[in-house]
């Protein structure tokens, strides 16, 4: 039954990307040009939706609608381009926001197909981004940023916008204000932190990681890899560690003014001093060290 | 086949160091060498690179490089915090500035640690993890995390004078994200900051310190993104 489900499900999405890939095609290229491996983009979208595809090829394509009174500029050489859409150029020239006077945002989305190697820069206002494969800097100001695949590096912040990475990188970092980060994938060195938003982490691979946030919760599902060495700090929001019983890891627990909660309860602590805990499970192979201020840490079994 | 007229190629003076040279090659290459000097001292050379490499003693096969790695790693991190001049070797001149402050981070870790012993917290390797307690020799310098503590607070308040540069140009909904982002931040750091006073010996404190100090940072250099 469940081998079904999953099934159905895998079909679905494999329906749906396909569906989005083909609506992707539909779209009227915007522009198209030679360029170098590892030429440098830079793309920016203030509203609407901003996708970027890696592929094997020395060219850059862009498919997609701008909005009536805004206009698509792509300039540049091979090696470094800059594209994307702006307002009425007297607005722009003034200063002047280019959302329109009406109070309606004019929306603009496009999909920008890159050379794998290459190295962008995201920037947008509201306007998703959604990136496969590409590696590079993504930034927005409260729009969600969606980035899946292999990429050299991966750096992505957000104001107050949800971050969902499911990459495979050795380098990646990620900010974020209230909105929730998720992180799964198989990324190595890692640095991800939100001021109030929800960080879920739900990846085995990071062999060195900080995890931290002022007020929202931080989740991790996963089980650490041998020799990874993680740090988890939070202020007030909880921390809370869902481990694999086979799970192998130094744990060094603390908290100021919060409660800790270990659910292993058959494991005897090395030391449990008011207010902090260390406890080695299995053999030991990683080292994990959390901090709160007021914030609650919770240990448990899967 | 060597010759007296031309050298010794590299393959045969690697060879002959080595002592893997077929006896007939050898005596020719003697041969050589006798006659030539140029490759008699670059295989006096090699011959002795070899014997320093044979009597180096082999890595100890008890001790993985996995087990020693997050050892290494942790020093790693450390040193990432802030270099500390007492600790040091001397590389090279320091300046009078860099002597300055290393001798005061020097006199203030002695303060730090004497006052720690008068207060009666002896410390075991259990609970060097815990609020309250007094690092030891494993953990990071107190005065390491003081110091980035410090260098956080002075970004963030050059980014915040930035900052009321161009608040003008930010949108009203990222003004606002901003003003409710950063009043949290504000209400940690405040927090901390009473706690640290309380106890100014608490590492974990002063980590907590600096991590909000720094996510303060990385908050301020996003709204310059943003506006």
């Amino acid at each position: 039954m469940s081998t079904l489900r999953t099934l159905c499900v895998t079909l679905i999405c494999f329906g749906a990307t396909r569906a989005a890939a083909q609506r992707e095609t539909d779209q009227p290229v915007l522009a198209a040009k030679a360029a170098t491996p590892t030429v440098s983009l830079r793309i920016y979208n203030p509203v609407g939706k901003v996708r970027v595809v890696a592929w094997n090829r020395d060219s850059v394509v862009v498919r997609g609608r701008v909005a009536d009174r805004d206009k698509f500029f792509f300039g540049g050489s091979g090696e470094g381009m800059k594209l994307g859409v702006e307002g009425p150029e007297n607005a722009v020239k003034l200063g002047v926001d280019p959302a329109s006077p009406t109070g309606l945002a004019r929306v603009s989305d496009f999909v920008v197909y890159v050379p794998t190697a290459s190295k962008v820069w995201v920037r947008t206002v509201s306007a998703s981004i959604d990136a496969v494969g590409a590696s590079g800097s993504f930034y927005t100001v409260s729009g969600p940023i969606h980035l899946s695949g292999t990429a050299s590096s991966i750096e992505a912040e957000s104001m107050n916008g949800s971050l969902d990475l499911d990459v495979t990188t050795p380098w990646l970092r990620a900010r974020t204000g209230d909105g929730h980060l998720l992180l799964r994938g198989a990324p190595q060195d890692v640095d991800v932190s939100t001021i109030s938003g929800t960080l879920d982490i739900a990846t085995t691979t990071p062999l060195r990681a900080q995890f931290s946030s002022v007020s929202g919760d931080i989740h991790y599902v996963a089980s650490p890899a041998r020799g990874a060495i993680f740090e988890f700090s939070n202020h007030s929001g909880n921390v809370d560690m869902v481990l694999p019983e086979s799970v192998s890891g130094a744990f060094m627990l603390s908290s100021i003014t919060g409660t800790i909660q270990n659910g292993f309860t058959h494991v005897r602590p090395a030391a449990s001093a008011p207010n902090s805990l260390r406890l080695t499970l299995g053999n030991g192979g990683s080292s994990v060290t959390v901090r709160t201020y007021k914030g609650a840490i919770r240990l448990r079994p899967e | 086949m060597t010759s007296l007229e031309t050298h010794l190629t590299e393959d045969e003076r690697q060879s002959f160091a080595d002592d893997t040279m077929s006896p007939e090659q050898r005596a020719s290459a003697e041969a050589h060498l006798a006659a030539c000097r140029s490759c008699a001292d670059d295989v006096a050379r090699l011959t002795t690179l070899m014997t320093r490499i044979r009597e180096t003693p082999a890595p100890s096969p008890t001790v993985a490089l996995d087990d020693l790695w997050p050892t290494i790693r942790a020093r790693i991190e450390q040193s990432k915090v802030v270099s500390l001049p007492a600790d040091a070797p001397a590389v090279r001149r320091l300046s009078p500035r860099v002597w300055w402050f290393g001798s005061i981070g020097g006199v203030a870790a002695a303060v730090l640690i004497g006052m720690a012993v008068m207060r009666g917290r002896p410390t075991g390797p259990g609970d060097a993890v815990g609020p309250g307690t007094t690092p030891n020799a494993g953990e990071p310098s107190l005065i390491a995390v003081v110091d980035s503590a410090h260098a956080y607070e002075q970004e963030a308040r050059i980014l915040l004078d930035k900052l009321e540069l161009r608040r003008a140009m930010l949108r009203p909904e990222t003004a606002e994200a901003l003003a409710h982002d950063l009043h949290v931040v504000d209400v940690a750091i405040a927090e901390l900051k009473e706690a640290v006073a309380r106890d100014p010996n608490n590492p974990a404190l002063r980590r907590l310190l600096a991590t909000s100090y720094r996510q303060k940072v990385d908050l301020l250099k996003r709204v310059s993104n943003a506006s």
